[in-house]
């Protein structure tokens, strides 16, 4: 998918309207929003790392053929994608401090959000390394090539290139999921929006805002995938 | 040692309920070119399979150049092979299969070296000299850093062709090669295949539909149902003087299809 | 820390199933929206003029690319704005069924376009009406791919509704958390929300498998 610049100049044009409307408040509302966003980017970072390495060992795991392993991937494939990310976010923050497990809203929230993505993730991971044709794995036994060269040189670079559209999707709404963690205390886009809001009644203003950077974050993840998903797929050249 | 590089002996296999290969015993002299036909689903793709260890056979014995394939003396007794002992035997096999199975992410000469460079552990260099002169053999010098995907598919199976003989097989087996070409590119495979087998070095193992090819190439032809041989004989008497009934029907049906 | 049973059962237990009632009203709603809303939004996205189709995709991609929560809280804090008061139940059910329909306009897209053009050409050669064309031909083939993936939606949309808790909707988690808040101990609660989500999410998982292998069966064979 290609960017919509069109969209988002039209879009920056709305913003520079409505700072100019409500220019005198908005000196006001906004630095604290932006606080927040910086908080959204460092939450979506931290949790991102945590639920692509997630995704990769559950996904393996779950392709394994020891029972064991394979059992382990799948109860927390199921038990994290089965729960609400609101009800681990609670559980982690509230829950688990009961028992002297205490923990920082930060680490809470990143932690919720990359279990509850690496268990969507794993089926990603999973799919891709199941969704290499069946002759990879024959030709290279044809070729005596070693199991685990098979894997890293074969299986992967094209299981990479399938997973990449489903990571991609993933992490936007892994981005929009944040917003959850305002339910813990930080301070992020959503939770910084409301307090402003409750502070200034510039609902429409500072809503808008909000959903503007929220859908320009998932544009610029898209506009990466895209390219990024063209470098893994260059090998696939239509015939001239 | 005996002059066979392939015996069969009561080889059996199965899927679930279905018996694929029954009591099936075969030899192939080493330097003979023998072609397998049969009706699809007689088994005669999985005689190549069972060979290349892709699939696992439940009864029987197979011998390459008289070691068993499956099996190993250890201490003089016989054991189930261990991986080493699989992949000595491997080595002397390359398979070329119908869908070529090419890795789509390397080059022709990618393809070519990677087998060599990760199992043989040769360097970049030497692999790549070999397998650009394997390469030039069948054509495709100047293809060698195009991907399979701008590839036709008469010069895919080309560089199939050239990856497998990378690895030095003594044996090669080949899979239907041209069933999944378009008809104007089979010749440009059956050549390559035809000077293979004119060199003589190499014992040559051939499914295919290709009833004039396989006259004209094979040392013998084996005509393969329900798992077993019906019939095997020089390929002038196979096509022109066929004993059994159901050759005769074979043969008849697949002439008709002209 | 311990678990309490006889917390559990006196005081958890009632008001939790109580809470259930919500979420599942708020599920069942939303999701009737959302199949309908859908509906419209791909009708007018496949819309002639362009001045009604790209507006639509745009609306679409903007709102499946923004929190949901934040859009309940701009529905929350705005719709009063404009004098229409509403329960917070009712704006956040509203709130799920728009970002849903967005989803569902996509997948019934899709649906459609997974019925080969081979279809609708035999139908124009064959002289079928094009009401009989979609009844009979069209519809049967672009329902298996549909209905598992509106199964799902039905799944997110369950796992959706705790997003109500942020603006005092009494459900699941929000008695979950008035009843940490009131006897200073979050774990029977919270835990019990946790399961109830996980174990029915599990079941609608089970069902939507068979409901899967049947419309594979029936409809297409």
């Amino acid at each position: 998918m290609k960017p919509r610049i069109a969209i988002l100049a039209a879009l920056g044009a709305f913003i520079v309207g409505l700072s100019v409307a409500t220019f005198a408040e908005l000196k006001l509302f906004l630095p604290p929003i932006l606080r927040g966003a910086v908080v959204t980017l460092q939450i979506s970072f931290w949790s991102w790392l945590l639920f692509v390495s997630l995704s990769c060992i559950a996904g393996l795991g779950r392709w394994q053929r020891n029972l064991l392993v394979r059992w382990t991937a799948t109860v927390y494939i199921e038990v994290f994608r089965g729960t609400s990310l609101l009800v681990i976010l609670f559980w982690l923050f509230f829950v688990l401090p009961e028992f002297g497990i205490i923990m920082s809203p930060f680490v809470a929230g990143v932690l919720g959000v990359g279990l509850n993505f690496g268990a969507y993730g794993a089926e990603v991971v999973r799919g891709a390394l199941t969704a290499v044709p069946k002759g990879q794995r024959e030709a290279a036994i044809a070729l005596n090539i070693k199991p685990r060269n098979f894997v890293v040189r074969i299986l992967f670079p094209q299981a990479i290139a399938i997973m990449v559209p489903g990571m991609v999707n993933l992490t936007i709404e892994m981005i929009k999921a944040t917003a959850l963690v305002s339910a813990i205390t930080l301070v992020d886009i959503t939770y910084a929006s409301v307090q402003q809001n409750q502070l200034y009644f510039r609902t429409l203003e500072i809503f808008t805002i909000a959903l503007l950077l929220y859908y320009c974050f998932a544009q610029f993840v898209r506009f990466g995938g895209a390219a990024l998903e063209e470098y893994f797929t260059r090998h696939l050249a239509k015939r001239r | 040692m005996t002059d066979f590089a392939i015996q069969f002996d009561k080889v059996c296999k199965a899927y679930d309920d279905l018996d694929v290969l029954t009591d099936l015993d075969f030899a192939v002299r080493k330097g003979e070119v023998v072609t397998i036909m049969g009706p699809s689903g007689s088994g005669k793709t999985t005689v190549l399979r069972v060979l290349m260890t892709l699939e696992e056979i439940q009864d029987g014995v197979i011998l390459v150049q008289d070691e068993p394939l499956n099996k190993m003396y250890k201490n003089g007794d016989l054991v189930d092979a261990d991986k080493a002992h699989v992949r000595k035997i491997r080595s002397k096999i390359g398979m070329v299969f119908q869908n070529f199975n090419l890795f789509p992410h390397m080059t022709a000469l990618g393809n070519c070296i990677e087998a060599p460079m990760y199992t043989k552990g040769l360097s970049k260099q030497e692999a790549s000299e070999e397998a650009m002169k394997l390469l030039a053999m069948v054509g495709l010098a100047d293809k060698a850093n195009q991907y399979p995907s701008q590839l036709s598919g008469g010069q895919q199976q080309r560089v199939a062709i050239a990856r497998s003989l990378c690895m030095h097989p003594e044996i090669l087996l080949f899979d239907e090669p041209t069933s999944a070409l378009d008809p104007e590119m089979v010749g440009e495979v059956l050549k390559v295949i035809r000077d293979l087998a004119d060199s003589g070095r190499y014992t040559i193992l051939l499914v295919t539909h290709q009833m004039g090819f396989a006259k004209e190439v094979s040392d013998r032809v084996c005509f393969i149902d329900g798992g077993k041989i019906v019939e095997e004989n020089i390929p002038s008497e196979i096509f022109e003087n066929p004993k059994t009934e159901r050759l005769q029907q074979f043969l008849s049906k697949v002439l008709e299809a002209r | 820390m311990d678990w309490r049973w006889d917390f559990t059962f006196e005081v958890v237990m009632p008001r939790m199933i109580e809470a259930a009632g919500v979420t599942a009203w708020a599920t069942v709603a939303s999701f009737c929206l959302a199949l309908v809303g859908g509906l419209i939004l791909m009708l007018l996205k496949q819309h002639r003029s362009v001045w009604i189709s790209r507006p639509t995709t745009e609306f679409i991609e903007f709102i499946r690319a923004t929190p949901l929560l934040v859009q309940i809280f701009f529905l929350f804090f705005l719709l009063p704005d404009f004098g229409i008061t509403l329960p917070p139940l009712t704006t956040g059910i509203l709130a799920i069924a728009i970002y849903n329909s967005a989803l569902c306009a996509e997948v019934y897209r899709a649906g459609f376009e997974a019925v080969p053009r081979g279809q609708w050409e035999a139908c124009v050669a064959l002289n079928i009406s094009t009401y009989r064309t979609f009844r009979d031909i069209i519809i049967p083939q672009s329902l298996p791919p549909i209905i598992p993936a509106l199964g799902n939606y039905f799944v997110a949309i369950f796992k959706e509704t705790p997003l109500l808790s942020f603006v005092a909707v009494a459900e699941i988690m929000q008695i979950s958390k008035l009843i940490g808040a009131e006897y200073y101990r979050f774990t029977e609660a919270v835990t019990i929300a946790g399961i109830f989500f996980l174990v029915m999410s599990l079941i609608a998982a089970f069902m939507i498998r068979q409901v899967e292998n049947f419309v594979k069966h029936r409809i297409v064979r």
